[in-house]
Formats: C-alpha cells, structure tokens, sequence
C-alpha cells in the first residue's frame, strides 16, 4: 500500500510537483503518464526514497517514508532501471543475484534461498536461458527483463518501473505487460510503472495517473482518466478516442497543413 | 568462467592463489646477481664471527625486498579494483585522486627542506616515507572536500578535483625540483619514478607494520565486495537494492587511499600496477568484487615481486626503475590476456 499525501517537490528554482495526492492499495497496478518534464520519474524517485518531498509526505505499509533506511525499504520497494550497461559486464545471473544484496550471508555470500529466488525470477521473466552471458552480449529487450528479474528476486510487495517497455518491440511490450499482470495476480504485487504507452498501459493497469505539470494532475481508475479530453489536457494535443476490436484507444491528431 | 561464485569456489581460488604467490616469492629470493645454495641458506645463520654468506643475502637483503614488493603490488592492486569501481571508469587508478602528487611533494619536501630528518618515526620508517604517507593523505581528504563542496560528491567532480589537485601539487614538485641542488635532485627524481631497493634499509618492523595495514585495508575492502558490484550500476541503484551508499562510498575511498598512501610512502611511485592487475583479474575470473579484490591482491603481489626481480637482475650490477619495468613487462603480459580473454567481452558504455 502506498500513499501519496499532498506531495510536493522543486529543485532549486523549479516547481516539478505541486500538491500531488493518490493511493495506491496492495495489489493494484497504477500507469503513471504525462509529457516529458512533468516529474514522472521525479515521482519514482520520491517513490523509491531516492529523494525528499518539499512537502507532504509518503507512508509504505503504514510506515512513514522516513522511518525506513535503506535496507528495509529495499525489502518493501523494487525499482526496475531503464536500460543501461554497466562498465563492467556482469552476467546476467550475477546481475539478477545482485537483487539479493541486502540478504547475503555474513561474508557476502548467497543463501540456498536467495539461489532459489533468482532462479524462480529468471525463469519467470524467462531470461534463464542465457543466464551465463554478460550484459554486453545480449539486447536492449533482454536486458530489459534481466532488471526486471532483479527487481523480482529481491523480493518485494512493491515495483516500481521507470519506462520499462521503452525499447522493447510490440511482441516484448505486449509480453511485459503480460508479465506484470501476471506478478500482480498470482504474486500479489503492487505495482507502479511509468509509460508512455498509454493504449497498451490502459489494459493492463488499474489506476492510472496523469501528470501534466504543477498542479495539473488527474489520478482515479483507468475508466476514468483515460479520456480524451483528459489526455488532451494532460499532453496538450489533440486525439481521438474510439473502441477498436473491443479495446478503447486514443490516437494522437497531426495538425495538417492547410 | 559460468560457474556461479560461491564462497567454496572462491576459498579453492583463493588457496591456489597463495600457492603461486608463495611460489614466486621463494623462487625470487634465490634469484639474483649472487649465485646462492639452497641447502647453505636452510643451514641457518652460522656460528657468530663467521656469518653464513647464503643465508645473509637470502634473509637480510631479499627477502625484506620481496615482501616489500608484495606489500605494494597487494595495496597497490586491491585499490585500483576498487577506485575503478567507485569512480565507475575503467581507467582510474590508486593515484586518480591526487595521491601520486601529494606523496611525491611529502617526500619532495623530506628531502629538500633542511631539518625535517628529525621527523622520523624513530627506528621504524624514515622521514620521506613519514612525509609522503601524510602529503598523500592530506591530498585525498583535500580531493574528497573539494568533489563534496564543488558538485555534491558525485563521481565527475571528484574526478574533476583529482585532476586540478594533482596538476597543482605536480606544477609545486617540477618547482622544487628547479631550485634544487644536485644530490637533493637526483634522491627525489629516484624517489619519484618508483623504487623497492631500499627495502633493507627500512628494516623488517616497518615493512610488517605495512603489510598489517594493507593486509587488513584487504579484508575491508572484500567485505565491501556485494556492495561494490552493485555500485557499478550507479548510486541510485545501489540504494534501492538497500546498500547504505554514502557509508560504502567514504569507507571504500579512506580504506583504498589509506592503503595506496602505504603503498607510495614505501616505494615511490610504481606505475601500471594499480591500472593493468585488477583488468587482467577482471579478463580472467569476471568482473565480481567479492572475487577480484582477493584475486588482484594476491595477483599484484606476485607481479611486482616478479618485475622488481627483473629489475634487480637484467642490467646488473646496475639496477633499473622497477616503475619501468611493470610497464615494460606488464604492457605485452596484458596484451597477450586481452587477446585470449576478450572475445566477446565488452567494457561497455557508463
């Protein structure tokens, strides 16, 4: 369970968040959109105790934000990256394993138990296969996951997903959300994750969350915050909304020349 | 190298790594330009009044000298590992921070300013090795306040603030070597280029106390080890799979510099050591710091203890900079490990 009371955020000499409020109860997953610059990921940071609020405050399961340290939160939240290659190339079971730090044994050594979560995350995000080769020698897509099985060996209620499906292709976009849903129901998991695939994200989400700068933003369930004059507010361009094959759909409008 | 890292595996590598470095220091010690026989150095020291000749040159001038070598090739290698990862830069080194400066302007001013040989840790170590450890030291707090102040102790501005240091202090030593007199000038260009013969005039307790500080600053910084793979993936990372950054940071960048000030405050500046034995560790075992800390520890040992052995024997009875020699024999060494090792292997982009 998280809530976001009255949240707000400025770095020096600028407003990024104002007065943000919203719930997210355990098991829900909420779709986070909004232009670029609107404090998504400032969001996630604040989320992930990566920052302070100006303002307001954040409780996990009951807990003031600030009552956790960073061993504790990393037991109640997992971030999953956007892509990025270390300078050193780690393989991925090593990378996956890294999810576990937190639990390692007295001299810095995994348990029976921590093996058999990362091979359990590995085979879930299906990137056991090729568990032996190095960061460096596999896709964008697959690297993908590789953070994603991290963040699911470690082990948490909570993920937190920073534009996870940015450089994946259709098929791995669709097989992602798949993925997630799949954590929330059989696993239980809340999950929060940043998109800028809003007509994918609108399937699978439950809530979602519009931010469109300070003091503009729409949060509620998917049925409601996915309109068109929502969104046209939000982005500041216009769409149309329509029901295709069963699934409702935005579509962004081009200003023709005239 | 697929074989998960397990404390078993590593215990089994680490044993054998001992096994070589105990290898290459014996094997050293008999080497040299005095022809010596194995079965007269276990005799003992001989009867007073007649010395056994053998045993003397093994146990009184090699043997310090060897293990002086191992101390600085073991600081040396284990800070370098570690400032690369910290620094997330393939290319740092022991010295990035400023403390090749610092120690050299310490043992600059030893050397030069009249009166200090007072200063001396009376019977242990010297006063050029006193002043070189506290000008390295007083370097890396410098650096460190200056990264903190200048851009919140992010990594680029530490960098930054070991560059700018380094090229001042570097600007003052080039100024004390230009008013210097002849003796003083050559004792601090030897100092500077890096040295391990005066290993015997440091006697034994000093070079303990070393090997003490270094070997412990070792087993801290593989404690660090899980902490140090995930830093490689960038502070915020690290925190959210629940490592205490800024502790892991301060204690990892005191505990390398405490060490590689060790290192320098002995033996000058010994070049490619720190910056070459962590990547052919790297290219060989992976890239997991809970392995490579022991590893390029043990490692670096053995690789300075055979290129000072170079050092002392190839131009006798003359002797060369064993600075140039780990660059003149480590340079081709990794070559030859890159070409077998890198196949597929990327260091990929920060």
């Amino acid at each position: 369970m998280i809530e976001v009371h009255g949240v707000s955020f400025h770095y020096p000499g600028q407003e990024v968040l104002r007065q943000i409020t919203f719930n997210v109860p355990a098991g829900r997953f909420l779709a986070v959109a909004g232009p670029n610059g609107s404090g998504k990921t400032t969001l996630v940071r604040l989320l992930g105790g990566l920052l302070k609020p100006s303002a307001g405050r954040i409780v996990i399961d009951g807990a003031a934000m600030g009552s956790y340290n960073a061993r504790t939160l990393a037991q109640k939240i997992a971030v999953v990256r956007q892509d990025m290659i270390p300078s050193f190339a780690y393989t991925v079971y090593e990378t996956v394993m890294m999810g576990r730090t937190c639990h390692f044994g007295p001299l810095g050594f995994e348990t029976e138990q921590d093996r058999q979560l990362v091979l359990a995350a590995m085979r879930e995000t299906e990137v056991e296969a090729f568990g032996s080769r190095r960061l460096t020698q596999i896709s964008g897509g697959e690297r993908q996951r590789v953070y994603l099985a991290r963040a699911l060996a470690q082990d948490t209620p909570i993920m937190l997903l920073d534009e996870p499906t940015s450089f994946l292709d259709l098929r791995h976009r669709v097989r992602f959300f798949d993925l997630l849903r799949r954590l929330q129901s059989a696993q239980g998991k809340t999950i929060v994750a940043i998109t800028h695939d809003l007509n994918l994200a609108a399937q699978y989400c439950d809530e979602m969350l519009l931010l469109g700068g300070p003091g503009r933003s729409e949060h509620g369930p998917v049925g409601e915050v996915f309109r068109a004059e929502r969104i046209e507010a939000c982005f500041g361009v216009k769409v149309i909304q329509g029901r295709l094959g069963g699934v409702d759909v935005v579509l962004p409008v081009g200003t023709k020349p005239s | 190298m697929s074989r998960p890292l397990t404390g078993r595996l590593l215990a089994a590598q680490v044993a054998a790594s001992v096994g070589v470095l105990v290898a290459v220091v014996l094997a050293c010690c008999l080497v040299g330009t005095q022809p010596v026989d194995i079965g007269r150095v276990l005799a003992g020291p001989g009867p007073a009044g007649s010395p056994n000749l053998d045993y003397e040159i093994v146990v009184r001038i090699r043997l310090p000298r060897v293990m002086l070598a191992g101390v600085v090739g073991m600081a040396l290698s284990c800070a370098g590992a570690v400032f690369q990862a910290l620094l997330r830069n393939p290319l740092a080194d022991p010295y990035i921070l400023g403390i090749s400066s610092g120690a050299g302007l310490g043992a600059a001013v030893a050397v030069m300013v009249p009166g200090i040989a007072a200063w001396s840790l009376e019977g242990v170590v010297g006063p050029v090795t006193c002043l070189a450890f506290a000008g390295a030291l007083a370097t890396v707090g410098l650096v460190s306040a200056i990264g903190r102040v200048a851009g919140g102790g992010g990594t680029t501005s530490l960098l930054l603030a070991g560059v700018v240091v380094n090229a001042f202090l570097s600007a003052v030593i080039l100024f004390l070597i230009s008013v210097a007199g002849g003796h003083q000038l050559q004792t601090t260009i030897f100092w500077l280029m890096g040295h391990l013969n005066t290993a015997a005039l440091q006697g034994g307790r000093a070079i303990g106390l070393a090997a003490l500080i270094v070997v412990a600053g070792a087993v801290v910084l593989f404690r660090l080890g899980p902490a140090l793979n995930v830093l490689s993936f960038g502070h915020s990372d690290a925190q959210t799979v629940g490592v205490h950054v800024k502790a892991v940071h301060r204690t990892a960048l005191g505990v390398a510099s405490l060490v590689t000030a060790v290192a320098v405050s002995f033996s000058g500046l010994v070049g490619f050591v720190g910056l070459v034995v962590p990547h052919a560790v790297r290219l060989v075992f992976g890239p997991d710091h809970r392995r490579l800390i022991p590893l390029a520890g043990l490692y670096g040992a053995a690789f300075l203890i055979v290129a000072d052995t170079f050092a002392r024997v190839v131009v006798a009875p003359a002797e060369l900079p064993v600075g140039v020699v780990t660059a003149m024999v480590g340079g081709p060494f990794f070559l030859v490990l890159l070409a077998r090792y890198a196949r597929g292997r990327r260091w990929g982009q920060g």
